[in-house]
């Protein structure tokens, strides 16, 4: 099978704010038609890098490349980017539909396709109804998802989310991530940081940045792997002890903790071969958190 | 409500202060911005002149006079054959104002479109007559002492002070508004993060400033007309050229005054440091133009600097359009050459400042 180039690939990436280093050997590759998380806490470099991507600041060392072009030329596939700042870049003193209609016209959008993009857009992030209301009179969630539009209305190939979903409230948030996997799946590349657990673990890939260094990076799955931590089969059985030398035996990884047999799997696949040895009278799955992975994963760093 | 406390009134006191200290660029202001304001209206007032350009037609008699005009070390003499010389080289802005001597009159010709200078050479006409009287006095010899004075405007008419500064005033108010809303609107453009996402967009930085220019020149026509308006109208101020010329110098220094303020909007982190431009940027212009006290009356050192602010050139041509019916081609060189020029230099320097990357 051929290998499919990253969309971004970094490698020994560094920079330096004066004595402060923000990106340290920095090595990292995002695949193609992947939504990906840059998770890590503030002051991790995950804003530095994105802005790194893009070419708003020049590297101190190292070699990077965006959608097959090295980042010294990356401002000739701009049209191929989609970038939304922290800062949200609206004008506040123009509608809704005139902010989404000005992103359009920066992008050479033709008017039938225009029309077309910013209907879907509007839908898409629940503002057809305040289309004529001025940008600076909506709420803090809506202002992030008309952000959130005008940076999408060109159907760029290289979506790059700083924060995306700060202030939107959890249903709309579903559906931006339904929007984001939907892209992924079309071929295109989401790369969003967030400070939520949860919204990473709807990401294909992860990635754990820690003073501007990868510390952890591949699917939550093999994150949570990676940190040691597995799900783990909680069962409630007739004979526990007799149940649990059985299982023992047959290489799991057993606890008894009050009576309480816990099984620590490898995958869910086990969960069948587990029910299959014993009849439990009650059982419970507890998934581990990334949340956990990443504290362990940091401490270990 | 809570009594006035003087403990609550230090608190506020000692955070402006703290605040200021930090500010050292308010502090310069704070301190060297009236000095130089002072320096630069001190100069302007102090109703000196040189450098002023005076024609002499000398057709015989009135020495002591002739002795004056000449021993006045601000005065440029330029002999002249005849009356029409005098005239032609006057509308062509090349002198101020020439003197006729003839045995049996003395005429003043004064270029009508600057006040002061022409005050200033009618002064000097009227010291030497009264000098010549006394000499004559004194000798005994009283005929001729009569002698009338002729005054002749060029332009065929005694202007009023609003008539001569009007055409500046135009210039002076949209150079004035673009300069301060082109500055604030890059502000903007920063702070909500607009510019950055430019940045990363096919826009490039020739576009950007582009489209700032157009955008603000509908404008600026706009305003142009509307104060055109109103001072031909309202004050009665003279339009003897094209208004079409006159809004074509407008928009030509609007476009300079968005450039530089884009330019500047570099140097500023909010709207309140904006606003500290204007002793910087725009007053040494109003002092400097020529609008208020002749170029004649600025100092000979400071004077260079005048001829490299855009509003000393837009309010020459205003001038010269207005008040003297001047077209495109008579304003051409110097003005409008020096206010493209000044345009020029500073969209390439506001399109410089726009840097994509930070190193």
């Amino acid at each position: 099978m051929r290998e499919i180039e990253p969309a971004i690939s970094a490698r020994g990436v560094t920079k330096s704010f004066g004595r402060q280093r923000v990106l340290d050997s920095l090595t990292v590759d995002i695949p193609s038609g992947v939504t990906y998380c840059l998770l890590g806490p503030n002051g991790s470099g995950k804003t530095t890098f994105i802005r790194a991507i893009v070419r708003l600041l020049r590297l101190d060392e190292g070699e990077m490349s965006v959608l097959g072009r090295p980042v010294s030329e990356v401002d000739k596939i701009y049209s191929q980017i989609g970038y939304m700042t922290q800062h949200k870049a609206l004008y506040p003193d123009l509608t809704v539909q005139e902010n989404m209609e000005f992103y359009a016209g920066l992008y050479g959008l033709k008017k039938q396709q225009r029309v077309a993009r910013l209907e879907e857009l509007l839908e898409m992030v629940d503002l057809s109804l305040h289309r004529s209301r001025l940008a600076g009179a909506l709420s803090g969630g809506m202002y992030q998802r008309l952000s959130l539009a005008c940076t999408l209305i060109h159907e760029p190939e290289l979506l790059l989310l700083d924060e995306p979903t700060v202030g939107v409230d959890p249903r709309l948030r579903q559906t931006f991530w339904e929007y984001f996997n939907r892209l992924a799946k079309e071929g295109k590349t989401v790369l969003i940081t967030t400070h939520l657990m949860d919204e990473a673990e709807k990401c294909r890939m992860v990635g754990y940045m820690r003073a501007g260094r990868m510390v952890a990076e591949g699917s939550p799955e093999e994150i949570l792997h990676l940190a040691g931590l597995r799900p783990i089969l909680k069962l409630w059985l007739a004979e526990p002890e007799r149940d649990a030398a059985q299982l023992q035996a047959q290489g799991y990884e057993i606890e008894v903790e009050d009576g309480v047999v816990q099984v620590r799997l490898e995958s869910h696949a086990q969960i069948k071969e587990v029910l299959a040895q014993v009849s439990p009278l009650d059982m419970r799955l507890a998934e581990p958190k990334l949340e956990e992975a990443f504290l362990r994963l940091s401490e270990a760093a | 409500m809570n009594r006035p406390a003087a403990g609550r009134v230090g608190v506020v006191a000692l955070r402006v202060v703290r605040q200021l200290k930090r500010d050292r660029r308010t502090i310069g202001l704070i301190v060297f911005a009236p000095i130089v304001l002072m320096i630069l209206f001190g100069y302007a007032l102090s109703g000196d002149m040189s450098g002023v350009h005076l024609g002499l037609v000398d057709g015989g008699g009135h020495d002591a006079l002739r002795a004056h005009l000449v021993s006045i070390q601000d005065f440029d003499i330029l002999r002249l054959g005849s009356e029409s010389d005098a005239e032609r080289l006057i509308s062509e802005g090349r002198l101020d104002g020439a003197v006729l001597l003839r045995p049996e009159e003395v005429r003043v010709l004064l270029d009508a479109s600057s006040l002061q200078i022409a005050g200033a050479i009618a002064a000097a006409v009227q010291a030497g007559t009264a000098k010549e009287r006394a000499g004559l006095e004194t000798t005994g010899r009283t005929k001729g002492a009569e002698n009338a004075i002729v005054t002749r405007y060029i332009f065929g008419y005694d202007l009023k002070m609003m008539d001569t500064v009007g055409p500046a005033i135009l210039g002076l108010v949209v150079f004035f508004f673009t300069f301060i809303n082109a500055a604030i609107a890059f502000i903007r453009e920063r702070s909500q993060g607009t510019l950055e996402k430019f940045m990363v967009s096919p826009l490039s930085r020739v576009e950007m400033v582009s489209g700032y220019v157009l955008g603000f020149s509908l404008f600026t026509i706009l305003q142009s007309a509307t104060t055109l308006f109103v001072v031909t109208t309202l004050f009665g101020v003279p339009l003897r050229g094209s208004p079409l010329t006159a809004m074509a110098v407008v928009l030509l220094l609007g476009a300079g005054a968005l450039v530089l303020g884009s330019f500047f909007s570099n140097f500023a982190r909010s709207e309140f440091q904006v606003v500290q431009f204007i002793p910087l940027i725009i007053t040494p212009q109003i002092v400097l133009c020529g609008i208020w006290w002749p170029l004649q009356s600025v100092p000979e050192f400071i004077r260079p600097f005048s001829y490299i602010l855009p509003l000393t050139y837009a309010a020459h041509a205003l001038r010269a359009v207005m008040l003297k019916g001047a077209g495109v081609a008579d304003i051409l060189y110097p003005d409008l050459l020096a206010l493209g020029i000044f345009f020029l230099i500073f969209f390439a320097a506001a399109t410089l400042m726009l840097r994509r990357e930070v190193a």
